[in-house]
């Protein structure tokens, strides 16, 4: 008989609908999420975003986490990446009609506060460091984890793309960056290849413990 | 008007499904808990229930059953959301109780 393969993510959200709490905040963003307004708008962007926010914030990170970072077998691009990709319904909360440039975005988060420190927030704790061990400048995964979840529900908020290996991107690119190019590349790369955050999720998916990187205390 | 009863019979018990097993025609494997009320209402009756009752018996209302005292949901459980296989989403309102009464 075949193998059944565990599939984390989704059995992140049967935990999520099995717990009053968790089951409550995920419909509170997926219906708005989900819900047309008009024939124009697929939803009401402004309303999804707050309740992804009221999510994360009320929900404990073991489920919260649990569904958002769950860990996907590399063989696996549909089932398991797919429900993950799906974790904060990307076609409401995540695109838009065009893909602005990643600096014009960024300009428009620092006008806003909530996503203005979320932003900085975001920038301190998530900062790779390629000498440590943990991947992190500030050696905090579970700092980093809070602070990447923390821009989910602003106009920054990042998905998973489609790839292979964790690679995370707000809904932006680098293309008519003029002069600025190197600049938006750097930006970018802080989102898509960012070795702390990678780790981080990578910890949490695997169930590695927070502070794994620590040295030991002698025996 | 009388409120309903909340009878020491009917109880709000739940039960562990897969949502295919719910038979709404989805297609996923997400769960949820089931709640439902369930038990007697006897003791809740009314004297409007042992008329409808007596009528009945000694067939005064022609071919007409009119229902009595129901053990039944006296307000729903918050909203369901799940994925189903086709990466569609759903939400499910009124699915499941939350309390129960005679009414």
């Amino acid at each position: 008989p075949a193998v059944a393969r565990e599939n984390n993510c989704l059995n992140a959200a049967k935990a999520c609908n099995l717990n009053d709490t968790c089951k409550k905040y995920r419909s509170a963003y997926i219906s708005p999420c989900t819900s047309r307004v008009s024939t124009a708008e697929v939803c009401n962007k402004r309303k999804c975003h707050k309740a992804l926010r009221q999510f994360f914030d009320k929900v404990p990170p073991k489920h919260s986490y649990g569904m958002l970072f769950c860990s996907c077998p590399l063989y696996d691009q549909t089932a398991c990446s797919e429900r993950r990709r799906q974790t904060i319904v990307p076609v409401c909360s995540y695109e838009e009609k065009q893909r602005p440039n990643c600096l014009e975005l960024q300009a428009a988060c620092r006008s806003n506060y909530i996503c203005r420190s979320r932003l900085a927030d975001f920038f301190v704790n998530c900062q790779p460091e390629p000498r440590s061990l943990s991947g992190c400048l500030k050696e905090n995964y579970a700092d980093c984890l809070l602070a990447y979840s923390g821009l989910i529900g602003t106009v920054m908020t990042p998905n998973y793309l489609r790839s292979p290996r964790i690679s995370v991107s707000p809904y932006c690119d680098c293309s008519n960056s003029g002069n600025n190019k190197d600049e938006c590349d750097k930006f970018s790369e802080v989102f898509t290849e960012n070795t702390c955050l990678r780790n981080a999720i990578q910890a949490f998916g695997n169930g590695t413990d927070v502070g794994v990187w620590q040295p030991m205390s002698p025996v | 008007e009388k409120a309903p009863v909340q009878s020491r019979g009917c109880l709000l018990k739940e039960v562990h499904l897969n949502v295919t097993d719910l038979g709404l025609g989805y297609q996923t494997k997400e769960e949820l808990i089931f709640r439902y009320c369930s038990g007697p209402c006897a003791e809740a009756e009314t004297n409007y229930d042992k008329i409808l009752n007596n009528l009945t018996h000694n067939k005064k209302l022609d071919k007409d059953a009119p229902s009595r005292t129901c053990c039944r949901p006296l307000a729903f459980d918050d909203d369901l959301s799940f994925l189903d296989d086709n990466v569609v989403y759903h939400t499910l309102k009124k699915h499941s109780a939350r309390k129960c009464g005679c009414v």
